[in-house]
């Protein structure tokens, strides 16, 4: 770079501020131009003060913050300088390239927010109307319409149901072949679909089938898929701002498709609010014919094994009440198992428990036991001794109730109620069976941003 | 005939805090480990090693240290460890990292056919459980997510029969060869290695493979090649230790107010 | 004629005892080298082999009943074994050996002797016939076929003995007649009246009997569980000059083999304790997994590998392959992996051994084996082993929690160069809760006392004291080398602990690796500081904790001799003397959580904790007190099991002491 006229502004150098890097896998490294950074073995950038050109490519990308820009006081001061005398002028004009103008125009030729129906033969997954709820409100602040795809074996009267929801438009193949699930058939069917009509957002719900598919179908598109989001919004640009933890949980990034469309998130279930159902709404349903032959398709679905797993396995159980020495008898964890099949859940219990005779062994949580991760840990008369809680404290939402209000368990709890497991559990059995009889439709009033970050 | 496992070198995420003033992660000490549900995929590529008399090659991408990672799969029985990694595949998203996965898997494929790409479901950082179908699409492989049994593997008909678990049920499914599967935790419980496998695995070869090796059109890869990116990172707010009332004396308002306070924070939906 | 018909049958049965002995001790050969020198300080070994082998030192004590009976017999037996000596040489050289020949003032005396031992040992064979027949032992083989064989030829060699001595008086050509009162009596008894032609027909019967029976025994010897005849007393000489508390280390080459999973895998002197085994019982009766019904009996482990020794020893020395496994089960000569599991290293079976065998040694070398060779562990130790490994605490909790336990507490990091104790937290006082507030009452007194003092926080790692007992060596090999790299980073050489398992593992484990630290257990520091004045103590408080009964930690008392600091501690505190249990001190009864139990299911038999529990409860305390969080956990767990914790409550030796502090 030749010495200007004027006093070259200096341009600093890339400074990693301690304690930030995430080790999100070197992306500052690869953004370098210089080959300026060298990732040390805690997967932090090491940089190279020789190399760095001050470039801040490798700051644009930091999802962290992790990185900023660092003068020397001369530079500093040189900086000043120029600041003063440039301040009237304004710089920073922006330019724009050739090549970001032609992406631009290309993600423009996509619109429309589409919401994929997920059902098991028919019958709809909950999460499929959460984010009609969700995707309406996209569709509000970028202007477009509300679209669902339903794919499957006489399934219209999905379409149906779409449209109470507030979608006002479906997509719908229906044909045998479409049947069961198969990753195949509904990614193809989908990628038609997409390519025939450019919606620019596509949500599926984080369910396994909708992670399964989301996967295929964002991969054959070559075009960004963000998962298991809890929250969504679009910002100023109409950008897709998806919000997701990770990190097992510790921390949430918010993350967009810049140059790729659609933009694609599947969304955890229960999070979006659910819609209330308008049955007045009504929409357009638009028959499309895809052909795929089944003795094409080569996977095939054998067997479906219904049925309540969590019953004998506590691992896979998304609810588990749990019982501790404080349950005081055998008879008394049939006030759990009532509890336990309130929730749609799986009854587990402590170490204690199972020495003195009251649940079988494989019901055991913690050290020698199994260790849970359920969606709800309710821990009933458990002390919290850590033999206990290594087994069960990466729950999501652990209660605890307890007569000692030291109990260790109140420590990883993220609700605890003090007091005596045989007048609380039963009330909450009573105020959920009250609640269930008096169905209440769960969207009250909008919020501004949709789903919590 | 080969098995191709992936496994990745994650930050073990289960000890990364956040500090509650400042709100950023605390990574300081926090080890690198592998991907815990990586280990499963691995145990069942050995099981099935064992069984149907498989090779096993294990890959993973990542930086260099992650031959960490790779070591400990040759101890556990893996017969080769490939490594790859270059400055050009950091930064990947999942469509970037599973068309790395997917090249080096046909790279593989020259050499040896491959009968089966075993995936673990997921990462505990990224958390996204998309490589693994990413990988199948890419390939054309059947795709088999979420499977908590192999049935069987007929290798004369070049199929496979697995349970998957989908939400409140189960699928039995048959596919043709070659597969992607991604395995949950309740597969089976991943062995640990004898001690003179860990002897020989600290110095037997872990082969590597950087983008001159595998010659990638460099948008298609790590940053560049990613069609996401993230914006901001942020810890979330998280409500630990709310005392409910006052249970001792009021059970019943205790009981209505946390299931109240379930259901507003959509923990319970009834 | 004759008389050379008897030197050759002499001949050819004693050639046939040292054939039969070559045999068997041969196979003592294939053993590995033995890593510990058993032959150095010569006087203290035969100081130790005259006082507890000739004097009967462990049999005679711990209360054993009959112990005083095997000692009559061991005695009897020592003198006889020159009589016969003699009878053989007599035997083999006819006329030219024999006492008679020796001056009068030498044999009369010996004569003496020889007829009082014979009588004993008569007397002390029919003593244990009817115990064994009216008391048997907790075993059953006590009673066994065996047993019975020996004790008869004993018997029969005895009376033949007698009938042999009362011919020759009865015909007057015994010299030392009036020196043989029993002989005499018997004589005059039986032999009276028999006409002195016949005479010598009975002295040749009677001379055959007793050497037939002698013979016969002789042979028999070798074959029996009487080797221990044999052996017995050279274990003791080659036995442990120190505690066996800590197991020796593995060279991790490539190409080695680590562990026992064949009997030729043990040292030579592992080989020679299982032909010494007494099968006395002494062991699995003081066994806290044999007492509560666990499949572990270290008496049969150790009858076991004698069998599997002399079923494959051969094969081995012609390098053939083994035909019974060492650990499998199920059968004779075999030991089952759950045998293994079950031992929680207490260290009692190797206190109370007559002859010194080192069960725990071979024990967790065998589980080496399992862990190093074959990865064939109990479920749940694999989730340890990997939370070890990789984070370096039991329950793999995130290492920044290890400080948890001083919030609000004054307590200072280890600075090197400034701070001189280093208080080794351990996983269980830094993790678990109720160990949690041990630490902070060991701070406190800390504090206290003026000295200086810090932690490592978060940079602690665990000591490797489950892993070396689990016999995962390999990564207690790496965790020891990465503690003592730290160690002397930081210049760390004085060390407090709380755990009497990073006390025993620091102090005697790590040794191995050519450290010294000054390791000091919190009960000893406490002691040395209140002997000091370091202390201030308000000793008025002990009507607080009501009768205090004390428990040993095995690792504290067994394994490191720490039995009275404790009880003194708790003396100058409360005013008085604890309540002692049944069991204590170095007979103490393990709490059931030592060698990697700890992390394991108990699921057979009863719970070794509720035992003890129960054991404590008798003496009606309103205190129980520990000095290790292992020992904590397992009483807490056991009191609540029996629902007594309204009236019990378990303190920490710290803890009482920090409430006393003024
Ligand atoms: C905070 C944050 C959020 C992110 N969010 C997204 C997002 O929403 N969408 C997105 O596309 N990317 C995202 N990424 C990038 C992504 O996490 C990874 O970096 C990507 O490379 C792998 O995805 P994963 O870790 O989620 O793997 P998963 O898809 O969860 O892994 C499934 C399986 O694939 C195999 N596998 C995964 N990675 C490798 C590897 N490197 N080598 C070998 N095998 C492997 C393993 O068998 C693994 O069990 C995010 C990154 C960060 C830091
Ligand atoms: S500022 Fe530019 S040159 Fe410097 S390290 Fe960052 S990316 Fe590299
Ligand atoms: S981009 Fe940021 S978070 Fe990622 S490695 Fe670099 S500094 Fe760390
Ligand atoms: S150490 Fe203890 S548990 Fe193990 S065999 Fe000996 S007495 Fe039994
Ligand atoms: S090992 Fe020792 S204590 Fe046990 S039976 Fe044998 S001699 Fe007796």
């Amino acid at each position: 770079m030749e010495e200007e006229k004027k006093i070259r502004k200096p341009r600093g150098i890339a400074k990693l501020i301690p304690g930030k890097c995430i080790a999100c896998g070197a992306r500052c490294q690869s953004a370098c131009p210089e080959d300026a950074i060298e990732m040390n073995d805690k997967g932090e950038p090491v940089i190279n003060l020789e190399k760095c050109i001050g470039c801040r490519r490798c700051i644009k990308v930091c999802p962290a913050e992790a990185l900023e820009i660092f003068y020397t006081p001369e530079e500093q001061k040189i900086l000043e300088q120029i600041a003063a005398s440039t301040s009237a002028k304004g710089t920073g004009t922006k330019e724009v390239s050739i090549e970001e103008a032609a992406a631009t125009a290309h993600i423009k030729e996509y619109r429309g927010v589409w919401v994929f129906v997920e059902h098991t033969e028919g019958e709809p997954a909950t999460v499929s109307w959460e984010l009609l709820g969700a995707g309406a409100k996209l569709a509000k602040t970028l202007g477009v319409e509300l679209c669902s795809i339903v794919i499957g074996d006489k399934v219209e009267h999905l379409c149906q149901e779409s449209f109470e929801y507030g979608a006002s438009r479906v997509y719908l193949l229906d044909a045998p072949v479409f049947h069961y699930y198969r990753t195949e058939t509904y990614n193809k069917a989908i990628c038609y679909l997409v390519k025939k009509y450019k919606p620019e957002i596509l949500l599926m719900g984080a369910t396994g089938l909708g992670r399964d598919l989301a996967g295929a179908v964002a991969t054959k598109l070559n075009t960004g898929l963000t998962a298991d989001c809890t929250g969504l919004d679009v910002d100023e640009k109409g950008f897709l701002l998806q919000t997701r933890p990770a990190f097992g949980g510790n921390i949430m990034a918010t993350i967009f498709t810049e140059r790729t469309r659609p933009q694609m998130s599947t969304v955890r279930p229960h999070v979006m609010l659910l819609p209330c159902k308008d049955t007045s709404h009504k929409g357009e349903i638009v028959r499309e014919f895809f052909a795929i032959k089944e003795d094409e398709v080569a996977v095939k679905v054998l067997e479906i094994i219904k049925g309540q797993r969590a019953e004998c396995d506590l691992t896979a159980a998304d609810v588990i009440v749990s019982g501790g020495r404080g349950m005081q008898g055998k008879e008394n964890f049939e006030m759990l198992q009532q509890l336990a099949d309130e929730l749609g859940g799986a009854v587990g219990c402590s170490r204690a428990v199972v020495e003195a005779g009251w649940m079988p062994a494989e019901r055991q949580v913690g050290q020698t036991g199994k260790t849970v991760r359920p969606k709800i840990y309710i821990a009933c008369g458990i002390s919290g001794a850590i033999q206990h809680l290594v087994g069960m404290q990466n729950s999501d939402v652990i209660i605890a109730i307890n007569l000692d209000k030291n109990a260790p368990i109140f420590e990883v709890a993220t609700y605890g109620i003090v007091g005596d497991v045989f007048q609380v559990v039963p009330a909450i059995i009573d105020y959920i069976r009250e609640l269930r009889t008096g169905e209440i439709c769960s969207i009250s009033e909008s919020k501004n941003s949709i789903g919590k970050e | 005939m080969l098995i191709v496992t992936c496994v990745k070198q994650v930050p073990d995420t289960t000890q990364v805090k956040v500090d509650p003033v400042t709100g950023t992660l605390i990574r300081e000490g926090v080890p690198f480990i592998i991907n815990p549900f990586d280990t499963y995929a691995l145990e069942e590529s050995l099981r099935l090693k064992e069984k149907y008399g498989f090779r096993v090659a294990v890959i993973s991408m990542g930086p260099p240290n992650t031959e960490v990672t790779l070591r400990k799969a040759l101890s556990l029985g893996a017969d080769e460890v490939i490594l790859l990694s270059d400055r050009a595949f950091g930064g990947a998203d999942t469509l970037a990292t599973s068309m790395v996965l997917a090249e080096a898997i046909k790279k593989l494929g020259k050499k040896d056919e491959v009968a089966m790409v075993i995936c673990g479901r997921q990462t505990i950082d990224g958390d996204t459980a998309q490589v693994g179908p990413g990988i199948a699409t890419r390939l054309g492989y059947s795709q088999l997510t979420l499977v908590d049994h192999i049935e069987n593997v007929d290798l004369n008909a070049k199929k496979i029969r697995v349970r998957r678990r989908l939400e409140g049920r189960h699928e039995l499914v048959e596919a043709p060869l070659p597969a992607m599967i991604a395995v949950l935790r309740e597969i089976n419980r991943p062995r640990y290695p004898t001690v003179p496998m860990r002897i020989f695995a600290q110095d037997a070869p872990v082969i590597l493979w950087n983008n001159k090796e595998m010659g990638l059109r460099e948008d298609t890869i790590g940053l560049k090649g990613s069609a996401t990116q993230v914006r901001k990172i942020f810890s979330p707010h998280r409500e630990k230790g709310e005392i409910i009332g006052d249970g001792v004396k009021d059970p019943q308002a205790s009981a209505r107010l946390l299931v109240e306070r379930l259901k507003e924070k959509n923990i319970l939906i009834l | 004629m004759l008389i050379y018909i008897s030197t050759i049958i002499f001949a050819a049965a004693i050639a046939l005892f040292f054939w039969s002995c070559y045999r068997r001790f041969r196979l003592l050969t294939l053993g590995r080298p033995e890593p510990k020198n058993r032959f150095n300080d010569i006087g203290k070994r035969i100081g130790g082999v005259l006082y507890y082998a000739f004097g009967q030192r462990c049999t005679v004590s711990h209360g054993y009943r009959f112990g005083w009976n095997h000692l009559v017999l061991f005695w009897s037996f020592m003198i006889l074994l020159i009589a016969n000596t003699e009878f053989l040489l007599e035997g083999l050289f006819p006329d030219s050996i024999s006492f008679s020949l020796l001056p009068p003032g030498v044999y009369h005396p010996l004569a003496v002797l020889i007829e009082i031992a014979s009588v004993l040992a008569l007397l002390a064979v029919c003593i244990a016939v009817i115990r064994r027949l009216a008391f048997p032992p907790s075993y059953m083989e006590a009673r066994s076929v065996d047993a019975f064989i020996i004790l008869s030829l004993i018997a029969l060699l005895m009376l033949a003995f007698f009938g042999l001595h009362a011919s020759e008086i009865a015909q007057g050509t015994e010299k030392a007649a009036n020196f043989m009162p029993v002989s005499n009596f018997v004589a005059s008894a039986f032999f009276s009246d028999v006409p002195a032609g016949s005479l010598n027909g009975y002295i040749d019967a009677f001379w055959w009997l007793h050497a037939i029976v002698l013979l016969v025994f002789l042979n028999y010897l070798p074959y029996s569980k009487h080797m221990h005849i044999l052996t017995g007393i050279p274990n003791v000489y080659l036995r442990s000059l120190t505690k066996v508390n800590t197991q020796p280390g593995e060279d991790f080459k490539k190409g080695n083999e680590f562990g026992v999973g064949r009997i030729d895998q043990f040292t030579w002197k592992n080989l020679t304790d299982s032909y010494s085994c007494t099968e006395c019982g002494r062991c699995s009766d003081n066994c806290p997994a044999t007492i509560t019904g666990k499949m572990l009996n270290p008496r049969l482990v150790i009858h076991n590998m004698k069998i599997n020794l002399l079923v494959n020893g051969p094969g081995i020395m012609k390098n053939k392959e083994t035909v019974l496994p060492l650990i499998k089960g199920g059968i004779e000569g075999s030991v089952a992996e759950q045998v293994l599991w079950d031992c929680t290293t207490c260290g009692a079976c190797m206190e109370v051994c007559p002859v010194f065998i080192e069960h725990v040694v071979e024990i967790v070398d065998m589980r080496r084996n399992l862990v190093e060779m074959k990865a064939k562990v109990p479920e749940e130790l694999i989730a340890l082993f990997e939370n070890i490994e990789q984070r370096s605490n039991p329950w793999g909790i995130a290492p920044g929690d290890r400080t948890k336990w001083t919030a609000d507490l004054d307590v200072k990091p280890f600075e090197t160069g400034k701070t001189e104790y280093l208080f080794y937290v351990g996983c269980f006082g830094s993790f678990d809760a109720r160990s949690k507030k041990v630490s902070q009452a060991i701070s406190k007194i800390l504090n206290a006392s003026g000295i200086s003092w810090g932690i490592l926080g978060k940079e602690e790692l665990c000591c490797g004291d489950s892993m070396r007992r689990l016999g995962n060596e390999f990564v207690f090999d790496r965790m020891t080398l990465e503690n003592i790299r730290m160690f002397k980073e930081k210049g760390i050489k004085k060390v407090i602990t709380q755990c009497p398992h990073c006390y025993n593992t620091f102090k005697n484990d790590y040794r191995q690796y050519g450290v010294e630290l000054e390791v000091v257990h919190h009960t000893d520091l406490i002691y040395d500081m209140i002997k000091s004045g370091k202390l201030n103590l308000d000793v008025n408080d002990a009507k607080d904790f009501g009768n205090l009964v004390f428990h040993d930690s095995c690792y504290l008392g067994r394994y490191n001799g720490i039995y009275e600091a404790p009880r003194n501690v708790i003396a100058s505190v409360t005013g008085r003397a604890p309540i002692e249990m049944e069991r204590r001190k170095d007979r103490s009864f393990c709490c059931g959580a030592g060698g990697g139990r700890m992390w394991m299911e108990e699921d057979t038999g009863n719970l070794i904790n509720v035992e003890r529990v129960k054991e404590a409860m008798k003496k009606d305390p309103k205190t129980i007190c520990v000095c290790c969080p292992y020992c904590m956990t397992m009483f807490e767990d056991g009191i609540k099991g029996i629902k007594a914790d309204d009236k019990v409550q378990v303190l920490d030796l710290a803890e009482i002491v920090s409430r006393a502090l003024k």
